[in-house]
């Protein structure tokens, strides 16, 4: 059931949360343990990589939606990459590519982020 | 049975009877103050032995209900022995002047002959049913037989003086039972079995006691044997009780000479015997807690004063983990932070290897750990292990620098077996309340949403209306409801607020209020999400979130205006075509700025005869089977497409079956609603 993991690293400026399994309500507290952390430390800039990610619910997108701000405020973002298309159709639907950034390799998010530090 | 209806009919009557022969034995001697022919001397004999066997039978049950006090058994006696020795040793001094002799009969010297006799009568009754339940006490196996042999001697003893009267020289039958009354005293002097199970303190005390009252019968037995007042006094009055008197003062002499030596040689074994006899009654009592304390703490306390007494140490103390950390439950005899500080060390990276008892000495440890110990100089701990999991540890430690031993490491592991379980039972009641509360909850929840939803669907000429739901187990946030707005048109609403339980419950509400009070003011759909989305700013938590289609059918044209706002997209089913309709939009709650008004779109459709829509929660093509595969859009397609001639609820009875097929080895976590309009042109 809880067949979850999350796991963090750091690339230059940017931390990379690696989320593998299913998110769900049952699991969502560890991925907010992970943002509570990178709040801490003062890390604002986040890639999300949804490589191994088979499926989230709501309390899992809910996560992403409680911490964007904080993260914008203080110059970050969080960005997506590497999501599958079904994982894809559930942010999709609700109108998530709207409001944030989907890439399709961590690399092009990672440049993203390095282009709008230089400016 | 004639032995047993007597017996009864003397314990019954014990008191009546003593009271009536000692009465009869009075009045007799103030009669027959001399006793100088055989008839008056053996009535006189007959009359003393009864008198004694009265008051014997009277007294000792008696005594019996003070078998939970040896040594205040020990102690009476002790006492009247001490009496004795008092009345025997002053007489010859005081009473020399009444000095008694036969032939010279005076009433006051016969009345006061009388009242020592019964004096010493009383002692010696007292004294020797004390014996007597000291010798039955603890004893595993019947030693009646024995008793009462030696009970057969003493009256043989007893009686066995009148021959002399007969002829002095006939003395030796007398000599004889009187001898084998003594080994029979010291055969049974030797069952001192009680000793054992005092505590140390007691055997101390019972040490300086017995010492003192074998010297005490000593004398008194040596004092009888000689010439002196009391002697001839007791004598004269009955041979019989003369010799049976100097019989229980030998009883006493070897009784107490016998516990004297015994308890010596239980003294350096006594320590051990108490602690034994103390981790004994521990046990016992902690295993009636373990099943009535439901508070942990509470019994951590008692473990650890235990533990410390147990394992004879100063100081004692429990910790639990808690989330890869230590929490200290209960300390005795050491400061909180000092306990604190000496687990983090102990514990440090050893804390695997810690599957059965270790002993930690101050000689031994790094010195971080000796700057902490403050005193200690042994410390010993044991892991609190269930299923094979360590749950906890229990620690116990000495100020003096002796080695725990292989019984004191057993007892301290056992406490520690001991609050594991008892931990383990605490975390489950704690579960079973939570999982208790969250039913409740749950409960609650349901019947918010049971109350919220419509309970009949709106049907008109033109236009049929069927609703499906069903409610997971834990409650999602499904809302459904319909409106009518005026004579032709129907408003309808299908959302899902995130969350689930209790809090989906009350936020379904307060959109229900909304909608309710909103589709009233706004005909159009579009403008009514806006609003929604800019009431909702201030209920919803960030994490939170609402998605929603709102639509309204005008029921004389067949014109179908919705928005959709993040929610699943609405499915039209026109003859044997099926689309999704998906106008842009992003969930309520989502975003609070302009953002939320530019990007959601209204769309608009006219609908044709025999046109089913269908508006659902992502409960549907998200359902699960058994291999965690969705049943996605195709099957839910294909279920509408192939039933789409059937009436609405049939479809919804199609779909269900299947839904409940396809995922009936995997529950369902996720409300399922489905809403399904099907339009009927006029003619």
């Amino acid at each position: 059931m809880a067949d979850f993991n999350v796991s963090l690293r750091g690339v230059g400026p940017v931390s990379v949360i690696d989320v593998k399994g299913y998110l769900d309500a049952h699991t969502a507290p560890e991925l907010e343990n992970v943002f509570n952390k990178l709040l801490d430390e003062k890390q604002y800039r986040v890639v999300v990589n949804f490589n191994d990610l088979k499926y989230i619910s709501s309390a899992g997108l809910g996560v992403f939606m409680a911490y964007v701000e904080t993260m914008r405020e203080n110059k970050g973002d969080i960005k997506f990459s590497n999501m599958t298309e079904s994982v894809y159709n559930i942010f999709d639907l609700l109108g998530f590519p709207i409001l944030y950034e989907f890439y399709k390799e961590e690399n092009e998010a990672l440049l993203k982020f390095n282009e709008q530090g230089k400016s | 049975m004639g032995i047993n209806n007597f017996r009864n009919l003397t314990r019954a009557r014990g008191l009546e009877n003593a009271i009536v022969t000692s009465i009869l034995l009075f009045l007799y001697n103030i009669i027959f103050p001399i006793h100088d022919s055989l008839i008056l001397s053996s009535i006189n004999e007959i009359l003393v032995y009864l008198t004694i066997y009265f008051l014997y039978s009277y007294i000792f049950p008696y005594l019996e209900s003070k078998t939970d006090s040896p040594l205040s058994l020990v102690l009476n006696a002790g006492i009247l022995g001490a009496l004795v020795f008092f009345i025997v040793s002053i007489s010859n001094s005081v009473f020399n002047s009444f000095t008694v002799s036969n032939g010279n009969v005076n009433v006051f010297n016969t009345l006061f002959s009388i009242v020592i006799t019964f004096v010493f009568l009383g002692a010696l009754v007292y004294i020797f049913s004390t014996f007597r339940e000291l010798f039955f006490l603890r004893q595993k196996k019947d030693p009646r037989t024995y008793f009462n042999t030696m009970l057969v001697f003493f009256s043989l003893a007893f009686f066995s003086n009148l021959l002399i009267k007969i002829d002095s020289s006939f003395d030796y039958p007398h000599d004889a039972f009187f001898v084998v009354s003594i080994v029979l005293i010291s055969l049974n002097s030797l069952r001192v079995s009680w000793i054992a199970f005092l505590v140390k303190r007691q055997k101390l005390y019972l040490l300086i006691i017995s010492t003192i009252l074998s010297i005490l019968f000593g004398f008194n037995f040596g004092l009888l044997t000689e010439t002196n007042t009391i002697r001839e006094l007791l004598y004269t009055f009955s041979p019989g009780l003369y010799d049976v008197f100097s019989l229980v003062m030998i009883y006493g002499m070897i009784y107490f000479g016998v516990i004297f030596f015994t308890t010596l040689f239980h003294l350096p074994t006594a320590e051990a015997f108490d602690r034994k006899a103390e981790e004994v009654t521990s046990l016992m009592d902690l295993t009636k807690l373990i099943t009535q304390v439901f508070d942990f703490k509470e019994l951590a306390g008692t473990i650890t004063n235990i533990t410390a007494k147990v394992c004879n140490s100063y100081s004692a103390w429990l910790v639990t983990k808690k989330n890869n950390d230590y929490e200290l439950n209960s300390v005795k005899d050491i400061a909180y932070i000092e306990a604190d500080k000496i687990t983090r060390l102990i514990l440090a990276g050893e804390e695997n290897e810690l599957q059965r008892v270790q002993t930690i000495y101050y000689d031994s440890v790094t010195s971080d750990i000796k700057n902490v110990m403050n005193g200690l100089k042994s410390i010993a701990v044991a892991p609190l292990k269930v299923h094979g999991e360590i749950s906890g540890f229990l620690f116990t430690a000495r100020q003096r620098d002796v080695n725990f031993d292989e019984d004191e490491k057993k007892s301290l592991q056992a406490f520690a077996d001991y609050a594991a379980v008892a931990l383990e039972n605490a975390k489950l009641i704690a579960e079973s309340i939570e999982k208790e509360r969250m039913e409740k909850e749950l409960d609650v929840a349901r019947d918010i949403q049971r109350k919220i939803l419509p309970d009949r669907v709106p049907e008109t000429e033109h236009l049929k209306t069927s609703a499906l739901f069903i409610p997971a187990f834990e409650v999602g946030g499904d809302y459904y409801d319909f409106f009518r707005l005026d004579n032709s048109r129907l408003g309808f609403v299908v959302a899902d607020v995130s969350g689930k339980g209790i809090s989906a419950a009350f936020i379904m509400a307060e959109v229900k209020g909304i909608f309710e009070s909103l589709s009233k003011l706004l005909t159009n759909p579009r403008e009514l999400l806006i609003k929604v989305n800019d009431i909702l700013k201030d209920s919803l938590d960030r994490k939170n979130f609402v998605t929603v289609i709102y639509g309204i059918i005008d029921e004389t044209t067949g014109v179908l205006t919705f928005a959709r706002a993040g929610h699943t997209p609405a499915l039209l089913c026109s003859k044997n075509k099926i689309e999704k309709l998906q106008p842009s939009g992003i969930g309520i709650g989502l975003d609070y700025s302009s953002e939320f008004a530019n990007t959601l779109k209204e769309m608009q459709i006219v609908l044709a005869n025999e046109d089913i829509i269908a508006f659902y929660s992502d409960g549907i093509p998200e359902a699960k089977n058994a291999s965690d595969e969705d049943f996605g859009y195709n099957r839910f397609e294909k279920i509408i497409l192939e039933n789409r001639t059937k009436n609405l609820d049939q479809i919804s009875n199609a779909l269900m079956k299947e839904l409940s097929l396809f995922s009936k080895d995997h529950s369902q976590h996720d409300d399922i609603t489905l809403v399904l309009f099907k339009w009927i042109s006029k003619n």
